[in-house]
């Protein structure tokens, strides 16, 4: 049901109007949503629904109180809730955040075709067209085909006065091809999601083509083999390798209260080369990190992480602002409003370097190219992330195919072992997301341009 | 509320059913030491699937001010739906539930100072140590109705506790080791600190071993992790889709005769356990290997239907989705060697805790490939310190097919129940 939102800034307001405490914030989504998944020539699922959610978050006395809640009718109540938790635990050790705003404005996810506008007859002919690409080869055993869209309302108040409504619409496909002869199995997957209209779902057949055409290659691939080597990393696996490795890093939750890593994520010290630039930015419009303003109204700046190879800067929620004394950086974020803001990422990339592709290869005598990705994860010092595939790399060229590769190693090892940076910046970002804290998937987006690196671990028989 | 929607179903439906579910929970955080925040949570919402024609719709919504609209929503929905022809399982009283009444003794105040001791006791040993410790208890309802006369509600109940610890060593080395329980009530988790701090003890020597084959103790954690890629092989949903390597294998033996893995919703105590699945089907326990043998496959009404398996209380769902094929309590038969002994007759070898990146390979052929986050290196029976900064990689089916030994000791992890298990030969990679 369409709810106005003036009404709803109004309960909010009056909910807000009673609480005595150094900061609280109320934030509230109403919505819908369709989600198709095909899948060979079944239909898996195909869904429309409406969700509404809410939540109140009170710092008192230096505690947090946090209620989440679907039912609006009460929100003055669980707004008192909120209070009486955070006194329940209040006496403690002290969180703070810091001021910021207020923000009084009203964002859209802006242009393009309305996903309202569009049939769910529509939207279930492109996805079948796009899974008829993907079956399209007789080695393929099956596919996945999903759709999912969500348009909502969210609005956001705090006690420094802050009022923001946000109209959003988000939508992606995820496609998938798992190929097979005898008992080798080869799936292969690409996705795209932003923020936007329904444009950003259309005219995408290029990307079933190429699903479904790496799934069969791979079906002769091999193994890549064990050890330690050379790799060139295509612009989606930098992305992830930045995201994974080093982002996560920078997200001052993990550095504000850790002596420890404070001394390791000191601002100023050498982390890789004079060419290496990273940055975060979540006003980058359309991309998936796209965040207007984030889950504490603060809002998106274009965070330099890394310049000339350089710590420079990190990654905060208002808590972790407050405790290091460093300004927010629009960073505090939740899956969704019935969960709490911790520090996230939002569009993260290596920015272009000097040189070209063909430069990097020309400089690897022997290696391997990886490119794409399956996943990723670290432990903060470790990483492993998984190539979709990769080629051998001979005297600057192409050879064999090589299937899944694992990629693995020490985190600041391997950023120092970078030698070449490319010129060829691309971002990319999908359905699914980034997780953290039983918080997932979140929309992020990722990227770099080809690199070389020296001396990463690759995992499998030598 | 339900009942009122039932009431505006249009003549055509064919069958319809409704699942609707309510909870509230309560969850306590401490963050790098201390205690950070006290959240609640409400959530309610509901899901109808129509037939119409033999094809099913399905919408959904968690605005119990406004469901109109949910029934015309899946009404649309269903003439796009694929044939099925299964039929709803008829009336039935829910056995038993999965709740306990002492749920309500979660106390704020007892499971704060439950909280604050396991941090002391972790610091007066480690005094650098950053520790998180949440805690939660949430109870609910979850309620099914269907056009077969099926209509029956049970309460769950849910308490869970984790414990997770980094440590920095001087040469900054780090160290991360975590725990959890989960049960239906409250419990104590005295034995936590004790177990998490010798984990950290035996990490602090780092040792090295060569790249090639080496002998392989999986601690139970480890093992379910590992299993997650034999059980995505057991869901009836990737046999119909013919990319699970045991689709048509039913009766082989593919694995060591060792090697017997179930799925058991019916173990009473456990909040992993329901008397009827998502779709109304009773829980039954089935082996799904038995001695090495595929038995059975974890199935939804739907795939039942497709593959002519029998329904045994496996279909999972939200309100906002349908249901698919999932497992309840996995239980892994235990082998008769003590887990002291498997490590003594290995002599050189590793005891692998916990990995990093494991399943992200391509897992339908078995193979895996994981960073070792947490393993020792084991020298004359004894261990003698960490290795890192390198993986594992092999076939996990090729593994369970060779030879195996397990222990008979057996550890919870979540709702895996698992022995130790032995490997004499797994790839390793530095």
């Amino acid at each position: 049901m369409k709810r106005d939102p003036q009404d709803l800034l109004q309960t909010g307001r009056d909910a807000l109007s009673g609480l005595s405490c150094e900061y609280a914030e109320i934030r509230i989504s109403c919505g819908s949503g369709t989600s198709i998944s095909l899948s060979g020539d079944d239909i898996d699922s195909f869904s429309t629904g409406e969700s509404i959610g809410g939540s109140v978050r009170v710092l008192k006395d230096g505690a947090w109180g946090f209620v989440s809640f679907n039912d609006f009718s009460e929100i003055k109540r669980f707004a008192r809730r909120a209070m009486e938790l955070a006194l329940q635990i209040a006496g403690s050790e002290k969180s703070s955040v810091a001021p910021y705003g207020p923000v009084r404005r009203r964002f859209s996810t802006g242009a393009g075709k309305n996903i309202n506008d569009i049939s769910i007859d529509e939207k279930f002919q492109l996805i079948r067209s796009y899974n008829n690409i993907l079956k399209s080869s007789p080695d393929i055993q099956t596919t996945r085909a999903i759709y999912r869209d969500t348009v909502s309302q969210y609005i956001l108040l705090n006690t420094e006065g802050s009022e923001i409504i946000y109209d959003r619409s988000y939508c992606g496909v995820s496609l998938s091809s798992i190929a097979r002869s005898g008992s080798v199995i080869q799936p292969f997957h690409n996705s795209i999601s932003g923020y936007g209209g329904y444009e950003i779902v259309e005219d995408r057949e290029e990307i079933a083509e190429e699903v479904v055409r790496t799934a069969v290659d791979l079906l002769k691939a091999e193994a890549a083999p064990g050890g330690t080597c050379a790799v060139i990393v295509d612009p989606k696996l930098a992305g992830v390798f930045i995201h994974e490795a080093f982002g996560h890093l920078s997200e001052a939750d993990f550095i504000h209260e850790n002596e420890e890593m404070r001394r390791v994520m000191v601002l100023g010290r050498q982390f890789g080369p004079e060419d290496l630039n990273v940055y975060d930015d979540g006003s980058l419009a359309h991309l998936p990190g796209y965040t207007p303003f984030d889950d504490e109204g603060v809002l998106p700046e274009k965070t330099a992480l890394i310049s000339r190879g350089m710590l420079t800067g990190r990654l905060h929620s208002r808590e972790t602002a407050a405790r290091m004394n460093e300004k927010p950086t629009g960073n505090g974020r939740a899956i969704n409003v019935m969960r709490q803001p911790i520090v996230r990422m939002t569009n993260t990339y290596i920015d272009k370097g000097p040189y070209s592709k063909e430069d990097i290869f020309s400089a690897v005598d022997r290696g391997i190219y990886a490119i794409d990705v399956i996943g990723g994860q670290t432990n903060l010092e470790m990483f492993t992330f998984t190539s979709g595939f990769g080629f051998e790399v001979k005297n600057g060229k192409r050879g064999k195919m090589y299937r899944d590769i694992q990629l693995s190693g020490n985190v600041f090892q391997t950023l120092k072992n970078i030698k070449m940076i490319g010129s060829d910046l691309q971002m990319f970002g999908g359905l699914g997301g980034c997780g953290k804290g039983g918080q997932s998937p979140l929309p992020v987006s990722f990227g770099g341009p080809h690199m070389l690196i020296e001396q990463v671990l690759i995992g499998g028989k030598q | 509320m339900i009942d009122s929607l039932i009431k505006k179903l249009p003549d055509t439906v064919n069958w319809f059913d409704i699942l609707s579910t309510e909870g509230t929970s309560t969850s306590i955080s401490f963050k790098n030491n201390r205690l950070h925040s006290l959240n609640e949570k409400q959530n309610s919402g509901s899901g109808i699937r129509i037939n119409v024609d033999n094809r099913t719709g399905f919408s959904y919504t968690n605005d119990s001010s406004n469901m109109d609209g949910i029934i015309e929503r899946a009404l649309a929905m269903a003439s796009y739906g694929d044939r099925e022809g299964f039929l709803l399982p008829g009336p039935a009283p829910a056995a038993f539930e999965p709740f306990d009444d002492k749920i309500s003794l979660f106390d704020t105040a007892n499971e704060i100072e439950k909280g604050s001791s396991v941090i002391a006791a972790i610091l007066a040993r480690y005094p650098r140590a950053n520790i998180d410790v949440s805690m939660g208890a949430s109870q609910g309802l979850t309620r099914i109705v269907n056009s077969s006369g099926f209509n029956a509600t049970y309460r769950n109940s849910f308490y869970s506790l984790s414990v997770s610890i980094t440590v920095i060593q001087d040469d900054g080395t780090k160290i991360d080791v975590w725990d959890s329980i989960s049960s239906l009530s409250p419990r104590d988790c005295d034995e936590i600190p004790g177990r998490l701090l010798e984990r950290i003890r035996l990490a602090e020597n780092t040792r090295s071993a060569e790249s090639g084959k080496i002998p392989v103790i999986l601690t139970p954690r480890a093992f379910s992790r590992l299993l997650g890629i034999v059980a995505s092989g057991l869901d009836a949903r990737s046999v119909y889709r013919g990319i699970s390597p045991f689709g048509g294998k039913t009766g082989e033996k593919l694995f060591n005769e060792g090697f017997t893995l179930t799925d058991d919703p019916t173990i009473t105590d456990s909040p992993y356990s329901y008397p009827f699945d998502d779709e109304g089907v009773p829980g039954l326990r089935k082996d799904l290997i038995r001695s090495g043998i595929i038995e059975n496959f974890v199935t939804d009404l739907k795939h039942a239907e497709k593959l002519g398996l029998i329904p045994g209380g496996n279909a999972s769902r939200g309100y906002a989705s349908l249901p698919s094929p999932s497992f309840s309590s996995i239980i892994i038969g235990g082998g008769t060697a003590s887990m002291e002994s498997m490590l003594r007759n290995m002599g050189r070898g590793l005891l692998v805790e916990q990995f990093i990146g494991l399943g992200q390979s391509n897992t339908l052929t078995g193979d895996f490939s994981g960073n070792l986050d947490l393993a020792y290196l084991v020298e004359n029976g004894e261990i003698t310190g960490r290795v890192k900064d390198c993986m594992l990689a092999d076939n996990i089916f090729s593994l369970l097919g060779g030879e195996l030994v397990l222990s008979s000791e057996r550890e919870q992890t979540g709702s895996v129940l698992s022995p130790f298990a032995f490997f004499p030969a797994v790839n390793y990679t530095r």
